[in-house]
């Protein structure tokens, strides 16, 4: 995992025109949750250094980061209610093919003061960039009624988080992020990116993936429930008579 | 302590789960009915999403429906054949049910249908067992009796024709209106997550005129056998029942059922109508004014072809 983000960062760094820009290396403190049966949130810090060597230059403005951990991505549909009858009832939808079920950004400074929009765009960070239709633009995306309704629940489910701050430098060189995951954290795969800024200009990025899934018990019953529905549901059932059963057995009284 | 539910994809608190089952599940064992409508809006509430709530409260009713039709046999006051008839008809009505509410998912309206449906036949059974109620409380305190049935007196529905005996319930009437009623309740169970019991005891009572002895035993055969159903379909096609949301609602459900039935059987028949008349008008009455009230937030998110 080290290696490739190593090999990722160096790549990163000669394809830039600074030649002897800085590089990033990562690392997440964990590559797998596990949720199991008494989970209730849990957490990810993510790790990394800047790496300068003799020729980097010396930046008149400090090192800033960014981290966004991104969950995987799902078509959704806000939908606005509306007055018909004297009931209110959806009317008037929106699709947002492939965004993610779970963003959370964490930064070493409000994120005004990282970049500027144009720069943002270009990469799709923060929510207000964030691409609802496709691939990051060099502008700052459009933005309907039902794009904003989405970004402005999934803030308040607690799924969109911005915690501007959060990134602390222990020294000059390494930096910590840490991230909390909320008891409703979607399952599936995961990619954190870490991006360096310094003076509004992007110097270096690493992406790494890692997974939230079910544990051992609650992965069983879910594969269950979804390659043997029938199984399933029939198993159900018979639980369900079962402990019918047993209630009218224990608390028989004649 | 909290449970991570492996479907919902959430964690709930246990004693919450078990505590809901068990207050629920004491109204049911008191009233006689299975608790789905106040059991299902109770757990979307908590924030399970409608879907697996729906899914889920069926096997709760399997469950409880069970350990009732178990009592009620030992008593002999089960109706088979009508309950079987009420099974088999909810059955088909249930597939209709399921299927309808995967399509109703899929356009975004399934929340104010089941809105709709929880006011209109919450809101109407509630206020005629409430009236109901009132008139034979009033009729008893003047000390007027009430006219009583008298043997071969039958609604104009019992005369349809495709007559079949009903010996346990000593009754002799057409078995269209009992497919149609079995059908009905069937469908609504599995769109609202509901066993139905609260509808089909009055339509047993005042338009079959099945004896009020026979009624509650047979609503529970044909509840069991309906929701069993509605519990493998909601698993089969839609894969929305999580088994250790159901089973931990079932655990507090039979158990709070127990005791709700001692106190139900210390109360008076009317009183017990006139308080369970008024329970389901006010879970209707409380749908109808978030309908109609202007939402805080007018927007929702869902995930594409539902869930």
């Amino acid at each position: 995992m080290i290696v490739r983000a190593l090999l990722a960062a160096a790549t990163l760094a000669f394809a830039s025109p600074h030649l002897h820009a800085e590089t990033l290396v990562t690392a997440l403190s964990t590559e797998r949750v596990s949720i199991e049966s008494n989970f209730t949130g849990s957490g990810v810090v993510i790790f990394g250094t800047v790496e300068r060597d003799r020729q980097t230059v010396a930046r008149a403005d400090p090192y800033e980061i960014v981290v966004t951990l991104t969950g995987p991505l799902r078509s959704m549909v806000a939908r606005r209610k509306e007055r018909v009858a004297g009931i209110w009832i959806n009317r008037a939808s929106g699709e947002l093919p492939r965004v993610p079920s779970f963003l959370a950004i964490a930064t070493t400074a409000p994120m005004a003061d990282v970049a500027g929009n144009r720069v943002r765009a270009g990469q799709g960070l923060g929510f207000d960039m964030l691409p609802t239709r496709g691939l990051p633009d060099a502008l700052p995306p459009v933005r309907t009624e039902f794009d904003a309704a989405f970004l402005r629940l999934m803030q308040k489910e607690g799924l969109f988080t911005l915690n501007e701050g959060r990134v602390e430098f222990l020294s000059p060189q390494l930096f910590r992020a840490p991230i909390d995951l909320p008891a409703n954290v979607p399952i599936g795969w995961y990619t954190a990116t870490v991006y360096l800024f310094s003076g509004g200009v992007l110097l270096a990025k690493t992406t790494q993936d890692f997974s939230i899934l079910k544990g051992g018990f609650e992965q069983t019953i879910t594969d269950l429930a979804h390659r043997r529905p029938a199984v399933y549901g029939l198993a159900t059932v018979i639980v369900a008579c079962f402990t019918g059963w047993l209630a009218g057995v224990a608390f028989r009284r004649d | 302590m909290d449970l991570y539910l492996p479907i919902a994809e959430m964690p709930m608190n246990l004693f919450l789960l078990l505590g809901m089952g068990a207050a629920v599940g004491f109204l049911s064992g008191m009233f006689g009915v299975g608790g789905g409508f106040l059991l299902t809006p109770l757990l979307i509430f908590s924030g399970i999403s409608p879907a697996v709530a729906v899914a889920s409260v069926s096997s709760q009713i399997v469950a409880n429906s069970a350990s009732g039709v178990l009592a009620y046999l030992r008593k002999k006051t089960v109706d088979l054949k009508l309950g079987l008839y009420l099974t088999l008809s909810g059955i088909i009505g249930s597939a209709i049910g399921v299927w309808v509410y995967g399509a109703l998912r899929g356009i975004g309206q399934l929340d104010v249908v089941i809105a709709l449906c929880y006011v209109a036949f919450l809101g109407t059974i509630g206020m005629l067992m409430a009236v109901e109620a009132i008139r034979a409380i009033l009729a008893k305190r003047r000390g007027t009796p009430l006219p009583v049935r008298r043997p071969g007196q039958h609604s104009w529905i019992a005369g349809l024709p495709l007559r079949v005996r009903f010996h346990r319930s000593r009754l002799y009437i057409s078995a269209l209106p009992v497919i149609a009623l079995g059908a009905s309740i069937g469908f609504l169970g599995a769109l609202l997550g509901i066993g139905g019991g609260f509808i089909m005891v009055p339509a047993l009572i005042y338009l079959l005129r099945v004896p009020t002895t026979i009624v509650i035993g047979t609503t529970l055969l044909q509840t069991l056998g309906t929701m069993a159903f509605t519990t493998f379909m909601q698993s089969a096609t839609n894969q929305t029942v999580d088994v250790i949301l159901g089973l931990a609602l079932m655990v507090g459900g039979v158990v709070g059922a127990q005791f709700g039935a001692r106190v139900g059987q210390s109360l008076r028949g009317e009183t017990l109508r006139l308080l369970l008349g008024l329970l389901v008008l006010s879970v209707g009455l409380r749908f109808a004014v978030d309908l109609v009230a202007r939402p805080a937030e007018l927007y929702s998110i869902s995930r594409m072809g539902g869930g």
